[in-house]
């Protein structure tokens, strides 16, 4: 017969302070002894951009940068990185101006569905940081532990060498074709998409 | 998946982690030590032998040394791949998992890996669709799955790589708990039942790792198994390292294969010890296929990587002469 | 010569005073973000119209639309800037107010009655919100309408481990997991079936009960016969191949597990979220399940993270969303573990086929026999059609003297098949070809000449009656074999390092719309309406999935008003805003949605262009449309802005609007199962892979792939590749390492990532993505599909080279290193060799009658070259049937020309005793012979 017995998931687990620096930000939040700091920056924190795909350690959709490395959100225990300063998908645009190696990822194919992709991008982002002239070795390995369905990680890996041109001053930033406002604000007497009637 | 709950605990000395490891133990608590997280993490979201306690060894500073004659637990495996610790250990720590998971993994997690079986690294439903085993849900009185009706002896794998290449580098882990501290060969740490794992006692964790001498002198190739070149465990492992011209010197290890790393002192004895020659070699290689014995749970068959074992062998020994 | 327009003219008022009691009514603005208009890019524009870009393939019904926008450019998908900055909300990113988290209690048995459940301990669990279970929904419902076989959970019995019993919502998660284990059942255990050949026999307790259409007592959900052709053609075959595969069940992968949000307004509507490719179906199960109309439901698309046809059953779990949330008036959020994937897995069937070909001595295919017994798990789900598509899809694009196909599909105890990316066809696809490829080598010529030699021109109709428009299957098997070097490879590697080619072909769009009739309903209709700023709104529910479906009807219409894409806002996500859509399946989205949005915009075209009539006088055909400027074909200063253009066609009716549609045209023909497989055009693709073979471990490593696809026109030739690449990606893992494995007790052993290995960077070859444009005549812009046919070759084309390598073909499927190493072992011993590294390579050996017959293929080839191309620019317009080749006349059916010419959909009573392992569902009578017959 087949067993019934459970381990208890209540009661929870004590909670205690938890502060850390999310996205440049000083976070503060109650969490349980326990808590997985995936579980904490999706549920707590807010910070959606970071993806649950597997939750085992081999997807790599939860990568999240902590003090400087590419780590995995999932197998990481919130308690053990406290004061850490922790970067998500969301912290790598500087306000409405993507970082290259987003820019990069539209404008290359590296994303498709989008799912695998915040977490690509800090992988690629911690290597680039760190060394803004990888060699096609350097790049496979730096995301070897991030799966991606849909790309075949081709275009991936031409993202990250464009970013990196970027990133060594050879190349301009690209903003991708489909920016809706490279130039928010254009010179001249047409501001365009102004109905009629629409004063000025 | 969620976290079943327990409570965390910071020590910042190693003094602290034992008195906190013998206060819980006088209480009657159970607990486990947890560095990197990803090994026990993984299995404590299947709910796997779960505990009311952890203990992090992680706020510990200065047991996370790298040098070529002593690596403390703490060391990420990604700080040994570039490091100046012998090219064997820094090769192997860089074949482990993906780069992600070795930027938090660490040397004392994986010399402590938990043995693992695919009857047994499951959540919790799935095991109770099988009625547990005996060793997921220890008290359960379950049956091992993978041989049913056998001893009570668990045959989980054991699947780490660093082992092995610190076998055949003569090293000795440094074990500590409230009882004091204790130094012996990494080949002795090891104990052939899946459940027990080592010769760790309730309380104790494993500080560091010692190299002799001359093991920088050591020429050695590890050779590992695996069906994709990230994220996979090894299906079979071999270690060989010699100091140069001396045949007596030679030590082969084992990994992926059974219960615990195993150092195959008598083989190469009897074997290489008489001369070393494509022969021989092949000899040794076929002496060890007979000595190991994997079973069926891990990804590929345990015929075709007992076989496959000669092939690392004499790859390993054909990279270092 | 158009340069420095400026979209809009200075302000009309000079003196910038405001005349008293008049409002001031500036000049309306240009659109878009720059104010210069850009030229038109020739490059981009066909030579047809007097562009420059070429057009090989001949000259299209859509030429005169473009306008060299943005069509055949590379292009970011239009949401990518949503994904790269985390914006992009998936499933489990929708986080409503007041939400509480849902949990589903799974069967940890195979199969069970269940004979009570008590739930009143789960309902006493403080936090507990609400429970259901099977009593709550005694609907059934199912993706097709003859198959409805599910329930939201198990109504009487549980059908596999991991099969939904009953569900909890609670304050959270913790609370949620608490109370499924206070669920008390009580279960009468059935004698599970796990080995599909034993779902062909009887059971005392068949999975599911068809009443009088049950097949005998079995477990066979369907069967299928199909011969075509003249059989005797088959017999004293010069040349015969013989295959018989194992392929191990593979899953989708994707990296987003499923996940729904249920939340019933205070309206009492049902809004549910959930990252679908098919909503429209859902929105008809919810409606059926929940017994509300389809009017008080709204779908709303989340972002989908990969589907691949794992995102387009109706799924159980999204009825228990919504159930849970009727029932407790809060919203319900319910994600999956990834361990829940892997149990409602849809992937691809496990399949055991045989393949059986034969040629005759000049090298013509004279039949294909195919048996494929395919094992369907628990449920129906798509599996009806994929019991047709693993027969009827692997014939084209050869020309076959007959072809002869038995198929069942057998219901098992263990999580259901369904369809994945290349849906029925891969399996056998990968059989035939490397039968060919067997063939090849036994006649000892090439197999890509072999191939080159036997193929369906252009215009012309299967041996099954597929009626083939485009074809640019010979220009993709001829640039593989430039671009691979093949000449100078093939058969001429070392010992270990092989190279080989694999075929593959796939319908653009399921010419059967399931749930209508496609005489009466359209199979895709867009929306489009422009307000007076001038931005275009599309509506369609075309589900992005990643692919780029979105950024497809975007461009289409971008290109037909020459507007920047910027100025397209696609509106996709919601059931209420966007008109039925069939959803992302079968292929169907870029050749369907887009031509129905074409259509849409041509007629917001013809009114901008009207309008300007009005105010230039001069009369649309000698307007040119361009960026946001209509302009006078002979002097450009002449012309309108867009928004003054607008503005005009807005004087009478406020917002223009508009809708297109698309309705395949009638094709096909009459036999039972006709429809499966019939498509409105196909695309083929020719690989070849390069592989390296560590002989003594037997790891098999794919160094390079040249991969050429058909795709008729790439609308954005980025996501085309990608495409490309990304099937490469997905091939290979099937065809190495990626299975879905059931262990002794008939669990499901590796239900994770790491155990289901997916391929990692490691793996992945060097793909050369090669595009081939054949120009559909009734694509959009020429377009076909390219997000599944470019799976198919793949897997041939490494097994092929791993034979190149070892000399040794590999029938089981997953090449794991065990199999190779086993084959190598077996062939080391009997040929007593001392090591595998002394294997022989596997050589050509050629007699004065191989040679013969390879220059007889290479002349054939060289003349049916020349035929095709005359067929494909529409210069011969006479009839091609399948049989052609064999010397029949196309003009008269070919069952006057042949006696014995077989069209059957059954077998006749003679055959019954020689059927293979499917074909003995044949043998079997359904209940209703049976009780007349009694």
């Amino acid at each position: 017969m087949v067993g019934t017995e459970y381990v208890p998931m209540t009661p929870k687990a004590a909670k205690e302070i938890w502060s850390a620096k999310v996205n440049g930000e000083s976070v503060e939040e109650l969490i349980t002894s326990n808590a997985i700091l995936l579980d904490v920056l999706r549920d707590q924190v807010g910070t959606l951009g970071v993806k649950r795909g597997c939750d085992l350690g081999t997807c790599g959709c939860c990568t999240v940068i902590i003090d400087g490395d590419a780590r995995l959100s999932c197998l990481c225990l919130a308690g053990q990185v406290a004061g850490s300063e922790i970067t998500t998908v969301e912290g790598l645009s500087e306000g409405a101006h993507l970082a290259p190696i987003q820019s990069c990822f539209a404008e290359h194919g590296g994303s498709q569905c989008g799912f695998c992709t915040p977490g690509f991008l800090l992988s690629a982002q911690a290597l680039l940081t760190e060394n803004d002239s990888p060699s096609d070795k350097e790049i496979s390995c730096a995301i070897e532990g991030n799966l991606c369905r849909c790309t075949g990680y081709q275009q991936i890996v031409d993202s990250i060498k464009a970013a990196a041109e970027i990133h060594r001053g050879e190349a301009e930033p690209v903003q991708p074709a489909s920016n809706p406002h490279p130039n928010p604000h254009p010179e001249g007497p047409d501001q365009p998409s102004m109905p009629p009637g629409h004063a000025r | 998946m969620l976290m079943p709950p327990f409570i965390l605990h910071h020590p910042s000395t190693v003094e602290e982690a034992c008195k906190i490891s013998a206060e819980l133990i006088k209480k009657g608590e159970d607990f486990d030590w947890v560095s990197g997280g990803t090994d026990l993490l993984a299995n404590y979201k299947w709910r796997i032998n779960t505990k009311p306690h952890v203990i992090s060894l992680s706020n510990i500073p200065g047991i996370d040394s790298v040098s070529n004659l002593e690596i403390g637990c703490m060391a990420r495996l990604s700080s040994l791949e570039g490091s100046n610790v012998h090219p064997m250990i820094a090769e192997a720590a860089g074949k482990v998992a993906s780069s992600l998971i070795r930027k938090s993994a660490t040397l004392g997690g994986n010399l402590c890996l938990d043995t693992r079986c695919f009857w047994y690294n499951q959540s919790e439903d799935w095991r109770r669709s099988i009625d547990w085993c005996h060793k997921a849900d220890c008290g359960t009185g379950s049956d091992c799955r993978v041989i049913p009706n056998q001893n009570t002896l668990c045959v989980a794998t054991y699947q780490g790589d660093i082992a092995p290449v610190l076998m055949v580098l003569g090293a000795s882990v440094h074990l500590i708990g409230p009882n004091g501290e204790r130094v012996m060969p990494l080949s002795e740490f090891y104990q052939l039942d899946g459940m027990k794992k080592n010769v760790l006692e309730k309380g104790e964790f494993l500080l560091k790792v010692t190299l002799p001498k001359d093991s920088m002198k050591r020429i050695g190739s590890y050779q590992k198994l695996r069906v994709r070149d990230s994220w996979d465990f090894p299906e079979a492992g071999v270690a060989v390292s010699w100091l140069e011209g001396d045949k007596g010197s030679i030590k082969v290890a084992t990994t992926a294969l059974e219960s615990i790393p195993r150092e195959h002192k008598e083989e190469v004895s009897q074997i290489i010890a008489e001369g070393w020659d494509d022969k021989s070699v092949k000899a040794l290689a076929g002496a060890i296929r007979k000595s190991v014995k994997p079973v069926n749970n891990t990804a590929l068959p345990p015929n075709y990587r007992r076989s496959v074992v000669q092939v690392l062998v004499k790859r390993a020994f054909s990279q270092i002469k | 010569m158009s340069a420095g327009y400026r979209q809009q003219p200075n302000s009309a008022r000079k003196d910038g005073k405001r005349v008293a009691g008049k409002q001031v009514f500036p000049p309306p603005g240009s659109g878009g973000s720059d104010p210069v208009m850009k030229e038109r890019d020739l490059n981009f524009i066909p030579e047809s119209v007097g562009g420059k870009e070429p057009q090989p393939a001949g000259s299209h019904i859509h030429d005169r639309i473009r306008t060299g926008t943005v069509i055949g450019k590379p292009l970011p998908l239009v949401d990518s800037n949503a994904k790269v900055t985390g914006q992009a909300w998936y499933g489990d990113d929708v986080r409503l107010a007041n939400e509480s988290i849902g949990k589903i209690l799974r069967s940890p048995h195979h199969y069970a009655k269940i004979i009570s459940i008590d739930t009143s301990k789960v309902e006493a669990l403080p936090g507990v919100i609400a429970v259901a279970t099977g009593a709550d929904s005694p609907h059934s419902f199912g993706v097709l309408p003859v198959t409805k076989d599910e329930h939201a959970m198990a109504v009487e019995k549980v059908r596999h481990m991991g099969d939904l019993v009953a569900c909890v919502s609670a304050v959270d998660e913790a609370t949620a997991i608490e109370a499924l284990g206070l669920f008390e059942i009580e279960w009468e255990l059935l004698e599970p079936v796990f080995d599909p050949k034993k779902g062909l026999e009887d059971h005392d307790d068949p999975i599911h009960w068809r009443g009088k259409y049950h097949l005998a007592k079995t477990n066979v959900q369907k069967r299928v016969f199909q011969e075509f052709g003249d059989r005797s053609l088959v017999e004293n075959p010069f040349s015969s191949s013989h295959g018989k595969w194992t392929m191990a069940g593979v899953h989708h992968g994707f990296t987003e597990p499923h996940a729904v949000v249920a939340h019933w307004d205070p309206n009492g509507r049902l809004q549910l979220y959930t990252p679908q490719q098919v909503p429209h179906y859902t929105h008809r199960a919810l409606s059926t399940v929940l017994d509300v109309p389809m009017h008080q439901i709204n779908v709303i698309r989340t972002f989908v993270g990969g589907g691949f046809g794992g995102k387009s059953d109706p799924f159980p779990h999204e009825m228990c969303a919504a159930i849970l949330a009727r029932k407790s008036g809060r919203p319900v959020r319910i994600t999956f573990d990834r361990e829940e994937v892997y149990w409602i897995n849809r992937g691809r069937h496990p399949s055991n086929i045989e393949v059986k070909m034969t040629a005759d001595d000049e090298g013509r295919i004279s039949g294909f026999d195919i048996d494929a017994l395919i094992d369907g798990g628990g449920f129906a789900s798509f599996g009806h059609v994929t019991s047709y598509y693993n027969g009827v899809l692997a014939t084209a694009p050869y020309e076959l003297g007959s072809f002869h196909y038995t198929g069942a599909r057998v219901w098992t105890n263990k999580p259901a098949s369904g369809a994945m990316r290349g849906h029925g066809a891969v399996n056998t696809r990968c059989a035939v070809e490397v039968g060919l490829d067997e063939m090849a080598e036994e006649m000892n010529v090439d197999p890509i000449d072999l191939r080159l030699a036997n193929l369906l021109p252009p215009h012309s109709r299967t041996i099954t009656g597929f009626r083939i428009t485009s074809n640019g299957m010979r220009e993709a098997l001829e640039r593989v074999r430039e671009g691979s070097n093949w000449d100078e490879k093939f058969r001429k590697l070392p010992l270990g390092k092989g190279i080989g080619i694999g075929c593959g072909f796939f319908i653009s769009g399921s010419g059967l719309p399931i749930h209508w009739d496609p005489n009466r309903f359209p199979h895709a209709t867009v929306h489009i309406q422009v307000d007076m700023d001038g931005g275009v709104t599309v509506h369609t529910g075309a589900a992005d999935i990643g692919q780029g479906s979105t950024t497809a009807v975007a461009q289409v219409v971008s290109e037909v008003l020459a507007l920047p894409i910027e100025m397209i806002h696609v509106r996709s996500h919601e059931s209420d805003t966007s008109p039925v859509d069939l959803g992302s399946y079968s292929s169907r989205v870029t050749f369907m949605n887009a031509n129905a949005a074409i259509r849409a915009a041509l007629d917001i075209r013809e009114k901008l262009l009207d309008a300007a009539w009005d105010i230039l006088g001069y009369h649309p055909n000698t307007l040119i449309i361009n960026d946001r400027r209509i302009y006078y074909k002979h002097d450009p200063a002449i012309g309108v802005s867009y928004l003054q253009a607008l503005h005009k066609a807005q004087e009478d009716k406020g917002a223009l609007i508009s809708s297109g549609s698309y309705r395949s045209p009638p094709m096909g023909g009459v036999h039972k199962g006709a429809a499966a497989g019939l498509a409105p055009a196909y695309s083929f693709s020719a690989y070849v892979a390069e592989v390296d073979v560590d002989i003594e471990l037997g790891l098999i490593k794919c160094t390079n792939v040249w991969a050429a696809h058909d795709c008729g026109k790439a609308l954005n030739p980025l996501a085309v590749k990608g495409q490309i690449i990304g099937s490469c990606h997905m091939g290979l893992g099937q065809v190495l390492s990626e299975k879905m494995v059931y262990g002794r007790t008939g669990h499901l052993q590796n239900a994770n990532l790491l155990e289901y290995k997916i391929p990692s960077i490691h793996e992945m070859p060097h793909v050369e993505p090669i595009i081939v444009e054949s120009s559909d005549p009734e694509g959009p812009f020429g377009a076909k599909e390219a997000g599944e046919g470019p799976l198919l070759p793949i897997l041939p084309a490494v097994v092929n080279a791993v034979y190149d390598a070892i000399g040794i073909r590999y029938n089981d499927l997953p090449l794991t290193p065990d199999i190779i190493f086993k084959g190598v072992e077996k062939k080391r011993k009997k040929l007593k060799l001392e090591e595998a590294t002394e294997l022989p390579s596997p050589r050509f050996t050629h007699g004065p009658k191989s040679i013969e017959l390879q220059k007889s293929l290479m002349k054939r080839s060289q003349e049916h070259k020349k035929r095709d191309l005359a067929r494909q620019k529409t210069e011969d317009t006479s009839p091609y049937v399948n049989g052609v080749l064999f010397g029949f006349d196309p003009n008269i059916p070919l069952e006057d020309q042949v006696e014995g010419w077989r069209m059957a959909t059954e077998p006749d009573p003679e055959q019954l005793a020689e059927l293979g392992l499917a074909g003995r569902a044949w043998l079997k009578k359904e209940q209703r012979q049976m009780e007349s017959e009694k």
